[in-house]
């Protein structure tokens, strides 16, 4: 068997299990505290077989989002109520950023004070365009 | 022209929202090897930021290094980076404007005094003055002095800006020379390969916009934050190295299970300085 052979059929470090209890870790302190954590799976020697066994132990809850900002994003809230898996693809679709979010909700989820006052701003002025476009047609 | 605009202002007037500017810190955060909670300080320290103004000159190259930048064809995470950044001259890629090219050179230099960031990709030529290289009438030698007095700090980019490269190898005709031998007033920051990953590249701009300082650089003047772990450091056959667990031979058990092929292929990954 040749190495790209051996690395398609798959192996596991174990980093898995150690993975999942610095997760556990964190979302007690999130339960007890409100306090947020990230792990960054980028950064660390994971195979691929190790992340499929995580993403398989983690597993998919009731909530799954995709972004479009700047490229895809596959956003999902594992089977742990707090435990968010959020996947960044770049150029090829292929994996740009990856990380565990330990909160209530991502980071990236929410929206931005600035976006929010320059939609608000958009509407408005929709909004008279609208007005103005009526009036002339009256 | 906005000269005096925000980061964010930028992205607002685009249509760009904040939350790619936070998808782009988080991707920064994990190349830099920063704490991945970091992502959104630096979201909102560069929304608050005006562009970086970049000026970037090509000499003895192969054009390599531009590509590996610019080779993305759709929007993409990656491509934050012109968000960040005002690239205001590129010397191969502007080569059709001519005149208005170099003017365009000479206005950011203006504009920018002090604050502007160089990028060099290739070496420099320096026998017989420097003639054996030139663009618009003038040397690589003689635009790079010019270009550089006034920047806050210069990139090379690239093993022949970085460390001479190909040109510099014997007989080496032209006189190359990296760019360090010729830019000692000012901080040079070695992004070397051939070509570099363009995370590298773009990565060590993103984090002078971002800090306002250099980053962390090690003996050869190459950012740590790039150079510093080896291969074998991140490489995912590492935990069997660290167990003593060693494929003998490329189709064993070993090789199978993933153990280390260190003893395989006498690899050099605990010597080679590069992120995989």
């Amino acid at each position: 068997m040749t190495v790209e052979a051996a690395a398609a059929a798959g192996f596991r470090t174990a980093m898995t299990d150690s993975l999942l209890r610095e997760i556990a870790d964190h979302l007690d302190v999130l339960a007890r505290t409100g306090a947020c954590a990230a792990i960054d799976l980028r950064s660390l020697p994971l195979t691929a077989a190790d992340r499929s066994e995580l993403e398989e132990r983690l597993g998919h809850g009731d909530i799954e989002a995709v972004l479009t900002a700047a490229g895809t994003s596959e956003i999902w809230e594992t089977r742990y109520a707090g435990v968010w898996w959020v996947r960044h693809l770049g150029a090829g679709d292929k994996i740009a950023a990856e990380r565990i979010e330990i909160a209530a909700c991502p980071e990236i989820l929410t929206s931005d004070a600035a976006d929010i006052a320059a939609a608000s701003r958009k509407l408005a002025e929709d909004l008279n365009c609208i007005s103005s476009e009526d009036a002339d047609d009256a | 022209m906005h000269e005096s605009e925000t980061i964010g202002e930028l992205l607002t007037r685009r249509g760009v929202s904040r939350r790619a500017l936070l998808k782009y810190t988080t991707y920064l955060a994990s190349l830099l090897a920063l704490p991945p909670m970091a992502a959104k300080g630096m979201a909102e320290a560069l929304a608050k930021t005006r562009r970086q103004s970049v000026i970037w000159l090509s000499f003895q190259e192969c054009t390599g290094c531009t590509e590996s930048l610019t080779r993305s064809f759709s929007p993409t995470i990656e491509d934050m980076i012109f968000n960040l950044i005002s690239l205001d001259y590129h010397e191969t890629l502007m080569a059709v404007s001519g005149a208005a090219a170099e003017a365009a050179r000479l206005a950011a230099m203006k504009e920018n005094k002090g604050r502007y960031v160089v990028v060099v990709d290739g070496s420099v030529s320096t026998r017989d003055g420097g003639v054996y290289s030139t663009n618009a009438g003038k040397t690589n030698l003689e635009v790079l002095k010019e270009t550089a007095a006034e920047a806050a700090a210069v990139i090379s980019v690239g093993t022949c800006a970085a460390f001479g490269g190909i040109p510099h190898a014997n007989p080496n005709p032209t006189g190359a020379v990296p760019v360090s031998d010729i830019i000692t007033d000012k901080p040079v920051i070695n992004v070397s390969g051939c070509p570099p990953i363009p995370e590298a590249i773009t990565g060590t701009v993103a984090y002078l916009v971002t800090f306002n300082k250099l980053p962390d650089l090690d003996d050869k003047g190459r950012p740590k934050a790039f150079f510093g772990d080896t291969i074998h450091d991140r490489c995912y056959r590492r935990p069997f190295y660290d167990k003593g667990l060693f494929a003998k031979q490329f189709d064993d058990e070993g090789a199978r299970k993933g153990w280390c092929l260190y003893e395989v292929a006498r690899a050099r990954s605990p010597t080679t300085p590069a992120r995989p």
